[in-house]
């Protein structure tokens, strides 16, 4: 399924769940119903093919600084922003997310590339005409350079476990290196290419360790990109701007900026009022507001996101005993039954998230969502909970042998819609006779509970990449270890089996069928509640004219972003006179 | 003179050795790691982890992380921020000025309104006047901060246009303005936070203000004054407010750390770069060198406040010389 079609899935959806609830939230439904029309109609007159000159100045808003501008090294979304379109990646995963083999990757640095016969060995062959930034050549060195750096364990970067398996890289000519692989995988070549941004070996020499976060690069990116760095003020902005003589061509705005506002309204009150164009955390709430201002436009984009209400499986108290409540499949079912998590999303979320599938995104081509879910029922809860002993007691809360079935979930207050459908979580479990206390923790603490294991619950959440690899340590027996990330220690051998059978396999039918089983066995074990899959929602600047945005990374063609000279403001002309 | 000051001094010295201390160990107390981003990414192996925590000192001993912190700052230098990945000299050399000369503006004008505002309350106290300027200083004086600051963003930024919603320079025309503009555009952006801390401290003192200035009225001198002939105006400005003005000496004091710490809600609202902004997220980060450096600034600017504000006591008030 590529993304179009995902796309097209996701307004048919939207449009039925605005008819189905029109009646209950007209405005919303008014307002969305406005937002898509309007997005349709700007993918048209891009289709039309609107060939205007070159130019344009895109002011983005964010929420605060990146933590550091060196892509072996960064962490934040806002880091990822800015060296994406400074700095190149071999090659680019294109916009139908394909993970598997070449399919689909779009050429950067590499004009081309080769598998060996036996898929040991990729030979990137370099575009001959790149260069950095200050005017060197892009060689092949600098891509066995930015490998090495990244593998090194005294840089301790958080992307080389990604890249465990590529061997070697070797350079037998000055435009090409060479990939090599101890074993072959359906991600070889994704590895090569998705987490390394190719840096320049020589504004590097002599830097390694502790020292690369105070090298100039770090906060100062010398890239190969199509747009080239220009400054950032700490606390304020950030600019890059057009790389005119660019080996890709130069891109269509002459200069994106990074315009830091902390604070939710204050940000959103800067796209109404026209002083930034782009604004990427909206909510429902916000949406009423959008409706009254024609000169933005909203687009919706499948999310890489998903929460869930997540179980220990083992005692907080003593690590080595399953947990007395949640050790027991059945009980997990029956606490599944008893929420109805349509409900939850609708009320929560309007239409910006769907019912989650499981413990995955729509998003991703190997996610089947014919999965047969837990269904809502009540009387079923109720039922199953009575065949396991659990008895009402007369004041409304379930016992056996004397012990209440009430357990404790961990909430992080930073999320104010996990928070609103723990409350009503709570209420629909109270129904069933189930007390579910509600334990409100600033993030820090929240996480420090998650790693230490020591909750009966947590409202998690997780934010996929675009490889569904990751399941591996969220759910699976490897990240159920005191250092994994697999928080509620969910071990299943079967189900590891399954996840490591659909990862290695190519033919995308089999793999999708294969996640399917694996999925499918884990939403019946239900170590957690599957709630919501939010989708993004981003408002753009009617004047800006963009092509179909990519779902895990919106801002990967900003390049062909670009305003109609007739639709440009002063912004706009001062930076085509810089 | 000099003996009353290095004894102050010695005494800020402890204070903020003390609090320093105190806080290091409370802040290795609290749950959280500063390393959450990366504990909460499943990519993050726990190999990498390790590898930051040793590099950071942060796998030794509690104790031992302090003695190396206070050998650190001994030799001047303040540590890494794990967050901002920059030294914490550098962090603090972007963000204190920014917030130095928002504070200063906002206390100089809220000082100085405040008590011009309480001035005019007690010349004409009972009247119409005086209910007025208690009652709007009293609305101000309950409004939280971030719901003013909100509200004139609203007004004059987005519904009057006339200042900009927010930063401290425009990010788009900054860097191509001359000398001079680029004044302007740093004034034009001052202009609405210095509004809000203004319209909120301001309140403030002229509460205290009016307050003081009705204890000293009833006072012999004044009645002297006034059997004297000398003019009301005068009365008030000459003879009661030099008297009236300790407690608002003692609510300088109070304010002065401020001035580098700096206004959290109004720095987050209208997006100001400064030390509000750093103290908050340090602490959401766990950002421990960070924190702990704001927490020395700040512990040694109440330090400093409290002498400022016994120098001006000295300095209003001949009697306490006499003591002293």
């Amino acid at each position: 399924m590529d993304v179009a079609a995902v796309t097209a899935q996701l307004c048919r959806a939207a449009t039925f769940n605005l008819l189905s609830t029109m009646r209950q939230f007209a405005p919303f439904a008014a307002v969305l119903v406005i937002a898509l029309a309007c997005d349709r109609g700007e993918r048209a007159a891009s289709a039309a093919g609107d060939s205007a000159s070159p130019g344009g100045t895109i002011v983005i808003s964010t929420g605060g600084d990146p933590d550091v501008l060196f892509p072996p090294l960064l962490e934040s979304v806002a880091a990822q922003q800015v060296t994406d379109l400074v700095y190149d990646h071999l090659a680019n995963i294109g916009s139908s997310m394909n993970t598997v083999g070449d399919a689909g990757f779009e050429p950067q640095l590499a004009r081309s590339w080769t598998w060996s016969p036996d898929s040991l060995s990729i030979a990137f062959h370099l575009d001959p005409r790149a260069k950095w930034h200050d005017g060197l050549p892009v060689r092949a060195s600098d891509v066995a350079f930015t490998y090495a750096l990244y593998k090194d364990s005294a840089t301790a970067s958080p992307s080389a476990p990604l890249i465990a398996s590529i061997d070697s890289v070797t350079t037998p000519d000055s435009l090409t290196a060479v990939f090599w692989y101890s074993g072959r995988s359906p991600m070889q070549f994704f590895e090569a290419t998705n987490p390394m941004l190719i840096i320049p070996e020589h504004a590097l020499e002599g830097i390694r360790g502790q020292e690369l976060r105070t090298a100039p690069l770090a906060r100062a990116p010398i890239g190969s990109g199509r747009f080239r760095f220009v400054g950032w003020n700490a606390g304020s902005s950030i600019e890059i701007t057009a790389d005119t003589a660019n080996y890709r061509g130069r891109p269509r705005a002459d200069r994106i900026i990074w315009s830091i506002a902390p604070d939710f309204n204050t940000a959103f009150t800067r796209l109404l009022g026209g002083e930034s164009d782009v604004f990427e955390q909206l909510t429902a709430a916000s949406l009423p507001q959008i409706a009254g201002h024609a000169e933005i436009r909203t687009v919706l984009l499948p999310g890489l996101d998903y929460n869930f209400i997540q179980f220990n499986l083992r005692d907080p108290a003593h690590p080595a005993r399953p947990h007395p409540l949640f050790g027991d499949r059945a009980l997990r079912r029956a606490l599944t039954m008893a929420v109805d998590r349509a409900h939850i999303v609708q009320n929560v979320y309007d239409t910006l998230a769907q019912v989650a599938v499981g413990p995955t995104v729509r998003a991703y081509p190997s996610t089947d969502t014919t999965l047969q879910q837990i269904p809502y029922s009540l009387a079923g809860a109720r039922r199953l909970l009575d065949s396991l002993g659990w008895r009402n007691s007369g004041d409304g809360i379930r016992r056996r042998n004397g012990r209440p079935l009430e357990f404790t979930v961990s909430v992080p207050s930073s999320s104010k819609a996990r928070m609103s459908m723990a409350v009503i979580v709570q209420d629909q479990l109270k129904q069933a006779g189930v007390k579910m206390n509600i334990d409100k923790l600033e993030i820090a603490s929240f996480i420090d509970r998650e790693t230490h294991h020591s909750f009966d619950a947590v409202f998690g959440g997780w934010h996929v990449d675009a490889s569904p690899g990751g399941i591996r340590q969220t759910w699976g027996s490897a990240g159920s270890h005191t250092a994994g990330s697999n928080y509620g220690s969910y071990e299943n051998p079967v189900f590891d089996a399954a996840v490591e059978s659909a990862l290695s396999e190519m033919n995308l039918d089999e793999r999708r069928a294969r996640f399917k089983k694996a999925y499918q066995m884990i939403i019946d074990d239900a170590p957690a509640i599957w709630l919501a899959e939010p989708r993004s929602m981003i408002a753009i600047s009617g004047r800006i004219r963009t092509p179909s945005l990519r779902p895990d990374a919106w801002w990967a063609n900003i390049p062909e972003w670009w305003v109609p000279p007739a639709e440009r403001i002063a912004r706009d002309r001062l930076g085509s006179s810089r | 003179m000099a003996g009353y000051l290095f004894r102050r001094f010695a005494q800020a010295v402890v204070v903020v050795a003390l609090v320093a201390t105190i806080a290091f160990f409370l802040i290795h107390l609290a749950p959280g790691d500063p390393f959450a981003a990366a504990v909460a990414n499943p990519n993050v192996s726990e190999a990498v982890r390790a590898h930051w925590r040793e590099a950071y000192g942060l796998d030794r001993p509690v104790p031992e992380q302090f003695m190396r912190y206070i050998a650190s700052v001994a030799r001047g230098d303040l540590g890494w921020s794990f967050s901002l990945q920059r030294p914490v000299l550098d962090v603090l050399a972007d963000a204190l000025p920014h917030t130095l000369l928002l504070m200063s503006i906002a206390l100089a004008a809220s000082f100085a309104l405040g008590i011009l505002l309480a001035i005019a309350q007690v010349m004409k106290r009972g009247s119409a006047t005086d209910r007025i300027i208690g009652g709007i200083s009293l609305l101000f004086f309950s409004m939280p901060e971030f719901w003013l600051a909100l509200m004139v963003v609203v007004l004059l930024a987005y519904r009057f246009p006339v200042f900009p919603i927010g930063g401290m320079v425009d990010p788009v025309t900054h860097g191509s303005l001359g000398p001079v503009s680029r004044l302007v555009d740093v004034a034009r952006h001052t202009v609405l936070p210095a509004l809000t801390l203004t319209l909120l401290y301001s309140a403030v003192v002229a509460r205290y203000q009016r307050a003081a200035l009705l204890d000293v009225l009833p006072s012999e001198y004044i009645t002297t004054a006034r059997a004297k002939g000398v003019p009301e105006r005068r009365v008030i400005r000459r003879h009661a407010l030099r008297n009236a003005l300790l407690p608002v000496i003692t609510l300088f004091g109070l304010a002065f750390p401020a001035l580098l710490t700096g206004a959290v809600y109004v720095e987050k609202v209208f997006s100001w770069p400064g030390m509000g902004l750093v103290i908050v997220n340090s602490i959401d980060t766990r950002d421990y060198p960070l924190l702990m450096a704001a927490m020395i600034i700040g512990s040694a600017l109440v330090a400093a406040g409290s002498l400022v504000a016994d120098l001006m006591y000295l300095a209003f008030d001949p009697r306490l010389r006499d003591e002293d």
